[in-house]
């Protein structure tokens, strides 16, 4: 499905090159089910925009479906991202003035879903994810972990290809995380849905069948399941 | 997706009230500004377009050349018509003769006028007209046709005119009416009423041969050496034929029918009906005002000023609050939409905003346009909405909503989401800054050129209105009256039945005031010469009370003595100026004649110099002299105290001296304020669109300090606890803004310079252009930002910093 060749990425500090993302290559197959842990600060996040086309390496050649992303121009780019991925991410990133429905709804949009179907699509997600009550209420009135699962309904109304998850969990209760964590995999099992998710939790990694470790910059294992 | 953007950006406008009422006041305000101003623009443009001959009529001016002086006349000598014709049989022309302030008298018994009778003075629209001005301008003719005008004794009333003399115009035909109680005339036809964009108003027509017959009663003359601009001659050329080629037909016939016979040389100029309503060479139209190009440019360029700060707060504000919105740019950019999507989203808010601007802009215009006639010279019904405003307000729209949408979109859309994502998206990382810098200083330099427009078009207006004149305009009514051996008859007991009101101070049988729009002239020998200088001089006649009642002063000599023909003369310094003269006791004695005149007679006065017409002009020699038969109006010195009530006392005394008559009495001071009616416009103009430019950067400059009172919330709480003061704050937060109008200044004073050097050129006696105008428009502005920007800046310094720097 995808796969990164000797990507790096840098930061300029001062006169010094910062590495963020270190000389990593990479390839995930479709239907994996991958997750990314390391300590605080190893580049986690980074290394999940890059495949989410969200960041450009500064170095490495990026290939996503067998196109060379590090060649192709932003709106091919942004072809190639609404037809294959959502994202979850690790600060929800909800439009606080939409309501939690149209939230939901706005990949459908962009999309050209039409009207009606994404309105049963949308009271399809609010009922899974049991928010079906919160539908009317901007993110600023919600929790924390109801932002979460706003964010990870809107990441998969869409049915993507390939989810990209950042700590999904983090601000979840266990239970709640464990619903979701096993709905991923239902995802990744009935659906064929590929699956990169970042994580802290050791017990969440293992839904995966890859645990790849990073730190400061560089795979420093990969444990498969 | 539509919908979509729209409740976002509903929701994007409530959410920031502040901003959004900012812009949608600035926009609305100088929307509704702009759309009157177009509407007096189109109004004024429009004139005489009605016509269905429009692009082939011409009219004919003269243009007389004396001692090196060029004068332009509307007007055409009388002879010039036949030969017209005669010359140029492929175009059709047409003579009309207008009369103003004519009096009509509806006649209920017979011939004879009676008190009870109705009538009506009509200050314009009295025209003797042939029946040929209908082949060159078409009208619907309610009754009758053209062919009545060719008898004598034959009016033709618009149907309005008709409605108001016999109250439904149906009634009129063969009504008989009286003008100036000299000719009775019968109602021979009615014709639609003119639109109000012409500058040919046709109300009361009387035939041609009408005027002829009546000769000397109103100027008829067959002399080349008459000219008289009442006497004005129309063109309808064939397709096929130029305008070059006509002047030139023009020119070979006015070479032939002139030579030897006028003392000086004189052409005709052609000029298409299209520039009638603009030529400022002719003084004016036989409408009821010319408009100058130059004015109407200067109130086109105001509105695009206007259009263009309303604009520029847009883009500032917009591109700051952009900041703000990073983070939905950089969710919506992940979640698939496309660059061109999200300039769609932006450019679609800004469109809601200006689109709701524009609606409350048309409301706003509604509102003042029923005082848009203090501004210009519109009429009171003038139409807001008309396929011209749709398009314009369309256009608008689409300028506006480039101008003002286009670089926030496309500042807003180029976000990266990941920077946008993770908040690192600040003012100054998005650029712009010394684009809105730039901004800012133009807003500022159309405001302070409005500013020192303001100033000098208000000073010279005051300078204008309260100049010395020479003579005493306060408290002097002018009742026009006629010279009619009756009329004349009754003038020594109607002065004495006036001056035994205590209250009337002195009385004066005269041909004009002082200072008039009156410019008969003549020339004349100067003692016992029979050469005359190369000069003429201007007339003006009264009795022996004139001097008292204007309160002109004598430098020399006396008063002339009562008399009722010329036998003395009383001139002003400029004459004996120009005469080589330069003591004015040595004029005394000297005798004079009149060109006409047979004998000589003695000049027994000096009169100190008083401005003979407006301040646009120079004072003119003048000769002032008694001669009872042209005295048609009375002047009444009152006291101030009591004024209207004496005032009503003239009026009844005037009513029952002279019953066939209708009273048309007025103060002196309200006339000559019309002189200025133009320029009185235009500073009020400028004082309004000042105060709105003014309005719209300051909102402007709220907007942006507001913003960075926001952005800098960290900062000010930083500074304060390392110990600044609040005036330390507030001087930070104006040190920049300024900084930006004094660059703003720098650039506003060349243009406004040129711009109000040129207005005052418009005027012989003005004010000097001083470095205090200038010095004014700046510190005025530089109290206005303070005042704007001070109120915010103390409001982010006086915050408590612990508060702003634990929310971090
Ligand atoms: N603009 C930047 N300039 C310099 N360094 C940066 C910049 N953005 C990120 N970094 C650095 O990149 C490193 C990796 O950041 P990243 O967000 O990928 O970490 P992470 O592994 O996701 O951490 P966390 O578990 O806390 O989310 C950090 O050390 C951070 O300091
Ligand atoms: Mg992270």
């Amino acid at each position: 499905m995808l796969s990164l060749q000797h990507i790096s990425k840098y930061y300029q500090v001062g006169g010094n090159k910062n590495y963020v993302i270190n000389d990593i290559s990479l390839n995930v197959d479709e239907g994996e089910f991958v997750s990314i842990m390391g300590p605080s600060g190893s580049g986690k996040s980074t290394l999940l925009n890059i495949i989410g086309m969200l960041d450009e390496p500064t170095n490495g050649y990026h290939y996503f479906v067998d196109q060379p992303v590090h060649q192709l121009k932003e709106k091919q780019r942004s072809a190639l991202y609404k037809q294959y991925i959502g994202f979850v991410f690790q600060a929800y990133h909800l439009i606080d003035e939409l309501t939690v429905a149209e939230n939901i709804e706005t990949p459908l949009i962009y999309q050209d879903v039409k009207g009606s179907e994404r309105k049963a699509m949308v009271a399809d997600m609010l009922d899974r994810f049991q928010i079906v009550g919160k539908k009317d209420l901007f993110p600023a009135q919600l929790s924390g972990g109801q932002q979460q699962l706003v964010g990870i309904a809107r990441a998969l109304i869409a049915k993507p290809k390939l989810i990209l998850a950042d700590e999904p969990t983090g601000n979840l209760n266990s239970k709640q995380g464990e619903e979701i964590m096993e709905l991923f995999r239902k995802l990744n099992k009935e659906d064929g849905v590929t699956i990169i998710q970042v994580t802290h939790s050791e017990k969440n990694a293992e839904y995966g069948s890859r645990i790849i470790n990073l730190l400061d910059g560089k795979i420093e294992s990969i444990k498969n399941l | 997706m539509l919908k979509n953007y729209i409740k976002i950006a509903w929701r994007n406008i409530l959410r920031h009230k502040a901003y959004s009422l900012i812009n949608i006041s600035g926009l609305t305000v100088g929307i509704a500004a702009c759309l009157l101003i177009f509407v007096i623009l189109q109004f004024e443009t429009s004139y005489n377009k009605f016509n269905a001959n429009y692009k082939n009529i011409y009219h004919i001016i003269s243009e007389q050349k004396r001692d090196g002086n060029i004068d332009y006349n509307p007007g055409v000598s009388v002879p010039a018509l036949e030969g017209f014709r005669l010359d140029m049989p492929q175009v059709k022309f047409a003579a009309v003769n207008s009369s103003y302030g004519s009096q009509f008298t509806i006649l209920n018994n017979g011939e004879s006028v009676s008190a009870s009778d109705k009538k009506f003075i009509e200050p314009l629209g009295v025209m003797f007209t042939e029946p040929q001005f209908f082949d060159i301008f078409t009208t619907k003719w309610l009754s009758g046709d053209k062919n009545v005008l060719a008898q004598p004794n034959m009016v033709v009333l618009s149907k309005a005119t008709a409605d108001k003399y016999f109250g439904d115009w149906k009634q009129a035909n063969g009504k008989s009416i009286k003008i100036d109680n000299a000719i009775t005339l019968r109602v021979a036809g009615v014709i639609e009423d003119m639109p109000s964009n012409t500058d040919i108003p046709l109300k009361v027509l009387v035939s041609y041969i009408t005027w002829k017959n009546a000769g000397e009663l109103y100027g008829y003359t067959n002399e080349w050496g008459s000219l008289s601009s009442n006497h004005q001659i129309f063109a309808l050329l064939p397709a096929n034929m130029s305008k070059d080629a006509f002047q030139k037909q023009i020119d070979i016939f006015t070479k032939k029918a002139t030579e030897n016979k006028t003392n000086s040389t004189r052409i005709h100029i052609v000029q298409p009906l299209g520039e009638l309503h603009f030529d400022t060479r002719i003084g004016n139209t036989l409408g009821d005002h010319l408009t100058s190009k130059a004015t109407l440019k200067t109130l086109g360029f105001i509105a695009i000023l206007i259009i263009l700060m309303a604009s520029i707060n847009f883009i500032n504000l917009s591109t700051a609050q952009s900041v703000g919105r990073s983070k939905e740019v950089g969710i919506r950019k992940v979640l698939g939409s496309t660059r061109s999507q999200l300039i769609a989203q932006v450019l679609g808010e800004t469109m809601l905003v200006i689109l709701f601007s524009i609606l409350l802009a048309l409301a706003l215009a509604k509102i003042a346009l029923p005082h848009l006639k203090n501004i210009a010279s519109v009429p009171d019904d003038i139409a807001l909405l008309s396929v011209g405003t749709v398009l314009f307000l369309v256009t608008t729209f689409v300028v506006v909503v480039l101008l003002s949408g286009i670089y926030p979109a496309l500042v807003v859309s180029g976000f990266k989401p990941v920077l946008a994502l993770k908040n690192k998206i600040t003012a100054a990382s998005i650029g712009g800054i010394p684009l809105r810098r730039a901004l800012v200083v133009a807003q500022f330099a159309i405001a302070q050129l409005l500013i020192i427009g303001t100033i000098v078009a208000v000073n010279q207006m005051n300078f204008v209105n309260e100049a010395d004149l020479g003579f005493n305009k306060e408290a002097v009514m002018i009742l026009p009256g006629y010279t009619d051996s009756i009329s004349l008859s009754k003038m020594e007991s109607f002065k004495a039945n006036l001056l035994q009101n205590p209250n009337i101070k002195s009385v004066s049988f005269a041909s004009d005031a002082p200072s008039s729009d009156n410019n008969s002239g003549s020339n004349f020998y100067f003692n016992n010469s029979m050469k005359d200088p190369d000069f003429n001089t201007f007339l003006k006649f009264g009795d022996n009370d004139y001097f008292k009642t204007f309160g002109l002063k004598l430098v020399a000599g006396k008063g002339f003595a009562k008399s009722d023909t010329v036998n003395q003369f009383v001139v002003n310094e400029t004459f004996i100026h120009k005469l080589g003269i330069k003591r004015a006791e040595d004029a005394i004695g000297k005798t004079m004649k009149l060109g006409s005149a047979k004998t000589f007679s003695p000049i027994v006065g000096v009169v100190k110099d008083f401005k003979t017409n407006s301040l646009r002009d120079e004072v003119k020699p003048i000769a002032i002299s008694s001669r009872k038969a042209l005295l048609s109006q009375t002047a009444v010195k009152i006291e101030t105290k009591g004024l209207s009530n004496t005032a009503k006392a003239v009026q009844s005394l005037w009513e029952k001296t002279y019953p066939e008559y209708a009273y048309n009495g007025y103060f002196l001071d309200e006339t000559i304020a019309q002189f200025y009616k133009q320029e009185n416009q235009l500073a009020l103009v400028y004082k309004l669109f000042a105060f709105i430019a003014v309005f719209i950067s300051c909102l402007g400059l709220y907007g942006l300090v507001s913003y960075m009172a926001v952005q800098r919330t960290k900062e000010v709480g930083v500074r304060k606890v390392l110990g600044a003061s609040v005036l330390n704050i507030v001087l930070l937060f104006s040190k920049e803004f300024m900084i930006l109008i004094g660059i703003s200044f720098l650039l506003a004073i060349p243009i406004a310079w040129y711009m109000m050097n040129q207005w005052l050129q418009n005027f012989v006696y003005r004010i000097p252009l001083t470095a205090g105008v200038f010095i004014l428009a700046m510190a005025t502005s530089i109290i206005i930002a303070w005042l704007t920007v001070g109120y915010k800046a103390t409001k982010a310094a006086l915050v408590n910093p612990v508060k702003s720097l634990r929310s971090e």
